[in-house]
């Protein structure tokens, strides 16, 4: 049976093609964002220059956007139901961050941008209680 | 002649990866395939072909034929003499199901041309199960919003 299994076994693999989620997530990527935000602020705070404000505002609109994203494909794709069990008050976490990434991009106040430091690195502590490093890093998260 | 000898070369069997065209062809089933044709069939056929953006070998339905119309954005697109609209079976949600992300066709890489068609999917030979011919839909020609086709040149101004 396994001899004719194998000779009418085709050669050729066609794929009914879909995306293919790579599974790697990660709180570190909105906190780099985050963190980026959070310099341009302070030295938005410590230059008068003009040109120097104008474009800082700009990257730290940039940046904040890349964090939400970042926030929003974590809680999204990484984040399951069953993590809720662990993590009650998740989906309030994501909803509080993700607004105030909305209130950093708007605002040039070096506290507003502490704040969102402190609550991704909430989540990261949520993603790490769902066993996020072992799920889906390839060898934990460095260092 | 030689075009010919090439097609009659296959491929005549496929095995099935990934989950695009749930429920009508499941991961791991086995189709045969008509290497001969040469033309874009009737709408709702499943076709084999080769991708345009990774010329990886795919498989999909025909959604839209040379020269017809087909939605696409807020307006349309008109499909050249050799192109086809090729569409996956399975909606987001029953590819996320299989493990899977969206599905990817014409939506995501466009028009395919007739160059691209490496056969017909006719029959599935296994499992023993699902032994059969994969499940025809009639297709009705796409229907598309009266306003400009997306491809034309904007006017000035």
């Amino acid at each position: 049976m396994s001899r004719l299994t194998g000779w009418l076994a085709p050669t050729t693999t066609a794929r009914a093609h879909c995306d293919l989620p790579c599974g790697v997530y990660d709180p570190e990527q909105a906190r780099i964002e985050a963190e980026s935000c959070h310099k341009i602020n302070e030295k938005y705070a410590a230059n008068e220059d003009v040109a120097f404000r104008t474009r800082a505002i700009a990257i730290k609109e940039e940046r904040a956007d890349l964090a939400k994203h970042h926030l929003d494909v974590l809680w999204h794709d990484y984040f399951k139901p069953e993590h809720l069990a662990t993590v009650p008050n998740l989906h309030d976490l994501f909803w509080n961050a993700t607004k105030q990434v909305s209130k950093v991009k708007a605002s040039t106040d070096a506290a507003d941008s502490r704040k969102l430091l402190d609550m991704i690195d909430e989540i990261d502590a949520a993603w790490k209680a769902t066993g996020g490093a072992d799920k889906t890093r390839v060898a934990g998260r460095p260092g | 002649m030689e075009r010919l000898r090439h097609r009659l070369r296959g491929p005549w069997r496929l095995a099935i990866r990934q989950a695009s065209m749930e429920p009508t062809i499941r991961e791991g089933d086995w189709l045969l395939v008509d290497p001969t044709t040469t033309r874009w069939p009737r709408r709702g056929t499943i076709v084999a072909f080769l991708e345009p953006d990774s010329g990886a070998l795919a498989v999909k339905r025909v959604a839209g034929r040379p020269g017809e119309r087909v939605p696409f954005g807020s307006g349309y697109l008109e499909l050249a003499d050799d192109e086809a609209w090729l569409l996956a079976d399975a909606t987001a949600e029953a590819t996320a199901a299989a493990g899977f992300g969206e599905p990817i066709d014409s939506r995501r890489y466009g028009p395919v041309t007739v160059a691209a068609l490496i056969g017909r999917v006719w029959f599935r030979y296994a499992p023993i199960g699902r032994i059969g011919r994969p499940p025809p839909r009639t297709l009705a020609r796409p229907t598309v919003p009266d306003h400009r086709r997306l491809d034309e040149p904007r006017p000035a101004g």
